[in-house]
């Protein structure tokens, strides 16, 4: 402690250790907060097709379009109404077939940055990316859910995956190339 | 040239550095206390960081240089025994040495 660098050393020292505590603080009082927020997904429109599945068995399979709503204000992991994390939002659709009992197809996602708002208000909204089925089990499916769920990125802890509390289940058409509205 | 930089003092006496240690202590202490609090109220970790820091800057100025607050309580030395022949002569050198080891 006599000379600069010894006091340089032990400061440097005490106020990193202080830092490390501090980060430790900011992940209790953000881990054990429950983040799942009420979502209201609708879909207006549902059209399936059977086409071509060129990446796929190279046969014909079931591809859904699908036109949807989203509201959700999604709190952040601190809790107030705009970002201080990341978000990483993504709407998945789940449903059961013969050969498998749970496919997941992730159908749109979007990223929030920090300091966006996160009062999602999205109307007729199309899906990002192709609801294809790996054979014919879109076609007259009667339960097909959609759910919006999140990674949150904190600044210090566990990374969550939130799932929001709405969900939507709806019946397939039964016929191709027609539309049906909800 | 060099004499310039070697009459700069730097050292502390030793409560001056105590002194030194509990001010950048509790200056950092207190910081960090404010700093949470405000970041758990804002809810943003990033306030804590930089209130945290501004405490390190201001601790770093008020204890690293020497200054004249950590230095009122000098040692005080032996005074120079009167060179005599023998084993006084060992008695000043050990009596010398002593106090430079802690320096």
């Amino acid at each position: 402690m006599n000379t600069v660098l010894s006091r340089a050393n032990s400061l440097f020292a005490f106020s990193l250790s202080v830092m490390a505590a501090l980060t430790f603080g900011c992940f209790i009082t953000t881990a054990f907060k429950d983040r799942s927020v009420p979502v209201d997904i609708h879909v207006s429109k549902v059209m399936l097709k059977n086409v071509d599945d060129f990446t796929g068995p190279r046969e014909r399979s079931d591809l859904g379009f699908l036109t949807f709503d989203i509201s959700a204000d999604i709190l952040c992991p601190c809790g107030s109404s705009c970002v201080c994390t990341p978000l990483f939002l993504y709407l998945s659709a789940e449903y059961s077939t013969k050969s498998n009992a749970l496919n997941q197809v992730v159908l749109w996602d979007k990223i929030v940055l920090r300091g966006d708002k996160t009062k999602l208000l999205l109307k007729d909204m199309k899906s990002k990316y192709f609801f294809f089925d790996d054979g014919n089990g879109l076609r007259a499916n009667k339960n097909i859910t959609l759910t919006l769920s999140w990674n949150v990125v904190p600044n210090a802890g566990i990374l969550p995956l939130v799932t929001g509390s709405g969900r939507k289940s709806l019946p397939f058409p039964d016929a191709y190339e027609t539309t049906q509205s909800y | 040239m060099l004499s310039i930089f070697s009459s700069i003092p730097t050292h502390m006496d030793y409560k001056g550095q105590k002194l030194a240690e509990q001010i950048f202590q509790g200056i950092i202490l207190v910081s960090a206390v404010i700093g949470f609090i405000y970041g758990l109220i804002i809810e943003q970790f990033g306030w804590t960081v930089y209130i945290v820091l501004a405490g390190f800057a201001i601790s770093s100025l008020l204890t690293l240089p020497p200054w004249p607050m950590y230095r009122r309580n000098p040692l005080t030395w032996q005074p120079v025994l009167p060179e005599s022949p023998g084993d006084g002569r060992e008695k000043t050198q050990e009596n010398t040495k002593k106090p430079r080891k802690h320096k």
